[in-house]
């Protein structure tokens, strides 16, 4: 087995660089178990543990970690359930919509098709509460995060930029452009399971409402 | 906090209001000891002086005013008992950006009503002095290098940085000598913590605070050390803050000192 890619995430945390995302979620999970770890955080390409460096030395932490991820399961890919989300496209939810559309040479019910033909797949949670990276958006579809981003977007937005999809669940400040809303809550404090969505999750858009 | 709820014999992690500048008035409806720590304020507790860092002991119906803080930002008012309310993820904690946990999951405002334990006295305690922390305009924080932290140069560790007026809770931005990114430094997102100091494209940095998100995709080259990020809450704006250079098992040694100082007055203290 080759040697785990780690390295120091500031003087108390450690980042162990995994291939994708089957083995991503198999060692965060692995790791989360093994109970040695004050934090797991999976991130785009690495888990990311925290340490109490009163408690073991950060030499000590790193030996850890090299040793553990040497025993991590093959886990076998699990499909993700399948998650069916209506997405308004009103004019007020959807402001960067139709000049998206246009950027990319489409009509709006072509662009929307391209997104709802995607295989979207839930890559992670992170940044704030219920936010989710969903991957797997027709390559085709161009976009860029915005050059200033808005102080507020309304929870349930859906952002877009190249290969990825993004998903508000609360509202708070975003730099993606935004081409659609759930209005059905995506995070709930109080819920068992606080967040609708959880990696590996296959997600489907239903549209609703009108582009105007 | 944790000084504050020790003077009113709580656990460090008891439930306490944090003040952000100053400007505020509490009245008591019960009988309770009462003790302020953080940024230094003056205090009255219905017209007799209120010193930060001693036990106080408040009667029904006195009313406990804090001016604006001379120093420091964040002035914590912890009472006997800690106040009652039920914990959201573990955690009795407001977490504004979210608008959940707290009273509410937002600010405290005039008007609201907060719930106490029974009354109870507290025997008159002090915060030994070399205990207090010292507020300042001006801060020396102890740094490793964060994953990115080959794209700085040396004037990022040698001269130092000033705080702009965008701060909150999820963080502070830096103007200093930070070195301009190119469009193609956005990175995956990756898990953050707070101390962390990302570069922004404004040519800015961005020191993350307690509500921070917790992934990002800037590039992250500096992580305040553990044993320093107590202190972060209490940089104001227009504040000028130095770096010095650490490795992690040098952070780890200075953890463990400053572990140790605490040990005997705050049993069971994390930082």
């Amino acid at each position: 087995m080759t040697e785990p890619r780690i390295h120091f995430v500031g003087d108390d945390a450690l980042a162990v660089e995994t291939p994708g995302r089957a083995q991503r979620d198999s060692c965060a999970e692995f790791l989360r178990a093994s109970r040695q770890w004050t934090d797991v955080v999976p991130g785009k390409h690495h888990v990311t543990v925290q340490f109490d460096p009163v408690d073991i030395l950060p030499s000590q932490a790193l030996a850890q970690l090299a040793e553990q991820v040497q025993r991590i399961p093959d886990t076998a890919r699990r499909a993700g359930k399948a998650i069916s989300l209506d997405l308004s496209i009103e004019p007020a939810d959807a402001p960067d919509l139709a000049r998206l559309a246009a950027e990319n040479g489409l009509a709006i019910p072509d662009f929307l098709s391209r997104l709802q033909g995607s295989a979207l797949t839930v890559d992670m949670l992170g940044f704030t509460p219920g936010f989710a990276y969903i991957t797997g958006l027709d390559t085709a579809l161009q976009g860029e995060r915005l050059k200033v981003p808005r102080t507020r977007v309304a929870a349930g937005s859906v952002g877009m930029i190249h290969g990825q999809i993004g998903l508000y669940a609360l509202p708070g400040p975003g730099g993606w452009p935004i081409i659609g809303r759930v209005k059905d809550p995506l995070f709930d404090p109080a819920a068992p399971q606080p967040s609708r969505l959880s990696p590996g999750m296959q997600v489907r858009f239903r549209i609703i409402g009108s582009a105007g | 906090m944790a000084l504050a709820n020790r003077l009113v014999g709580n656990t460090p992690d008891a439930c306490a209001t944090e003040i952000t500048y100053g400007n505020a008035e509490m009245r008591f409806e019960t009988d309770t000891a009462v003790a302020l720590a953080g940024a230094e304020v003056e205090a009255d507790l219905s017209g007799r002086p209120a010193p930060m860092h001693r036990t106080l002991n408040a009667k029904r119906g006195e009313v406990l005013k804090l001016a604006r803080p001379s120093q420091g930002v964040r002035t914590y008012v912890a009472v006997a008992g800690g106040i009652a309310g039920e914990p959201t993820f573990g955690s009795q904690s407001t977490f504004l950006p979210a608008g959940f946990g707290g009273h509410e999951g937002r600010a405290l405002r005039a008007g609201d009503v907060l719930e106490l334990p029974a009354a109870r006295k507290g025997e008159i305690l002090e915060t030994p002095v070399p205990l207090r922390p010292h507020m300042s305009a001006s801060h020396v924080l102890r740094c490793v290098p964060g994953p990115d932290g080959d794209m700085l140069t040396g004037a990022a560790w040698n001269e130092p940085s000033e705080t702009s007026a965008r701060l909150d809770r999820t963080g502070i931005e830096l103007t200093g000598p930070w070195p301009q990114l190119q469009d193609a430094a956005q990175r995956p997102s990756e898990a953050l913590f707070p101390g962390a100091v990302q570069l922004t494209p404004s040519g800015r940095a961005f020191l993350l605070l307690p509500d921070s998100q917790t992934t990002g995709g800037y590039p992250h080259v500096l992580q305040v050390i553990r044993a320093d990020r107590h202190l972060l809450g209490q940089i104001g704006a227009g504040n000028r803050v130095r770096v010095l250079r650490r490795t992690p098992e040098e952070a780890a040694a200075d953890l463990r000192a400053k572990s140790a100082l605490f040990a005997d007055w705050l049993p069971g203290f994390r930082f």
